[in-house]
């Protein structure tokens, strides 16, 4: 009875501590928010970069091997855009590509609960997340070339108008 | 006699330093922008020059290709943001950090990468790029205090941050600066004609372009020592 006893207060108090490893248990990104992260956060944690780079590993998860994460996207986009003024494409395809990117890692960290549960009992100092550091992929973001390629253009299209803006405001200059 | 023998020596010269490569800082001097204001008065440049810096706002997922003044405040919770910045192919990329309001305790980081990065495929990569990975990584969190400024070793960088906290944010001034021999370029546009001149150095260099393209070599000249191999391979991009 008393081992019975002492067995579910360790659980409990295993449950329960605050672990900064057991940030892949937590639900969403305001709850994990309050929670005081360790500057070092980013780095000896191996589930960000996954989380970052499980763009595609998320998508042939969901069964989607034939579905480019394109396809999806403009799902979406075409979806709200036509609650949205016409005159707003930029603002859609941005609000569209983050909401597209914002949804992976929540979904990744759901889907991640099981094999993070492992790793809560692991990494219990500092030193040892140093030297997994160096071990870690670099930080990078799972974007696709198609939308790379789209806001390039958009950026050039930016570009040529502050370029003709220039020359307005010189030949009105020189015109005086 | 004495003019013709004149006339070649200047021929020898000239053509010597074209061998060093040392017209082209000539070109790049003499196609700037100050040129087509030199028959502009004084007050016209004083007017000019106190044009105001371009400002907007910056997206969680934005790309830049002007220079000016950009600000991120968050409304909500940003976790995954970044941030591309692209020049032409003779400039590189200046960021100067002017005002910075993150929680870095709390989770919120802001990073400079010399290049690009996608789905962990580093642009240029580990190979031809003179920086370990690790040292391409510009944390603001670790040197904000030291380093409030940086250049890019190519035409192209990008930011990483991320902000919990609403009202966070930072503000930056890019600017583009001359890069008289680009060696790792990304081209913005999916046409046009590039010469890339590499004087007497001995490293990689790379031309990538994100668009589906046929590249074709007009002209190729490698150097050659004893018995180098010279190797042409075409890239097709699909």
């Amino acid at each position: 009875m008393k081992l019975q006893l002492l067995v579910s207060t360790g659980i409990l108090l295993v449950a329960l501590l605050p672990c900064h490893d057991c940030r892949a248990l937590s639900k969403s990104p305001p709850a994990a928010a309050s929670a005081p992260l360790p500057p070092d956060f980013l780095h000896p944690q191996p589930s960000l970069p996954v989380l970052l780079r499980m763009g595609e590993e998320y998508f042939l998860r969901l069964g989607n091997l034939n579905k480019s994460p394109t396809a999806s996207f403009f799902a979406s986009s075409s979806s709200s855009s036509s609650r949205l003024p016409p005159g707003a494409p930029a603002t859609n395809f941005f609000r569209a590509a983050v909401q597209q990117l914002q949804q992976l890692p929540e979904r990744s960290l759901e889907s991640a609960a099981g094999p993070g549960e492992g790793e809560a009992e692991s990494l219990p100092r500092e030193a040892m997340e140093r030297e997994k550091r160096s071990e870690e992929p670099p930080i990078s973001l799972d974007l696709t070339f198609h939308l790379l390629r789209e806001v390039l253009e958009m950026a050039r299209a930016e570009q040529l108008a502050q370029q003709a803006h220039s020359n307005r405001k010189l030949m009105e200059i020189i015109g005086k | 006699m004495a003019s013709a023998f004149r006339l070649q020596c200047h021929c020898i010269l000239i053509f010597l330093a074209a061998l060093k490569g040392e017209t082209r800082y000539l070109e790049a001097k003499g196609a700037g922008e100050d040129e087509p204001f030199l028959l502009l008065s004084a007050d016209l440049k004083r007017e000019l020059a106190g044009r105001q810096l371009y400002h907007r706002a910056l997206r969680c997922i934005d790309m830049l290709s002007v220079e000016g003044q950009f600000t991120f405040t968050a409304e909500q919770p940003q976790l995954h943001c970044a941030a591309f910045f692209i020049g032409d192919p003779e400039e590189l990329i200046t960021l100067d950090y002017d005002f910075v309001n993150i929680d870095c305790q709390g989770g919120d980081f802001l990073k400079v990468f010399d290049g690009w990065i996608l789905k962990g495929e580093k642009f240029p990569s580990s190979l031809d790029h003179p920086l370990p990975t690790s040292e391409r990584y510009i944390d603001f969190c670790e040197s904000g205090n030291i380093r409030r400024s940086f250049r890019s070793s190519q035409n192209v960088a990008m930011i990483f941050f991320r902000i919990h906290e609403p009202g966070n944010g930072f503000t930056f001034t890019i600017k583009k600066n001359a890069n008289l021999f680009p060696c790792n370029v990304i081209s913005q546009t999916p046409t046009g004609r590039f010469t890339m001149v590499i004087p007497h150095q001995h490293r990689n260099c790379s031309f990538s372009i994100i668009y589906p393209v046929v590249i074709k070599i007009s002209d190729l000249i490698l150097g050659h020592l004893n018995s180098l191999h010279l190797k042409v391979s075409c890239l097709f991009v699909s």
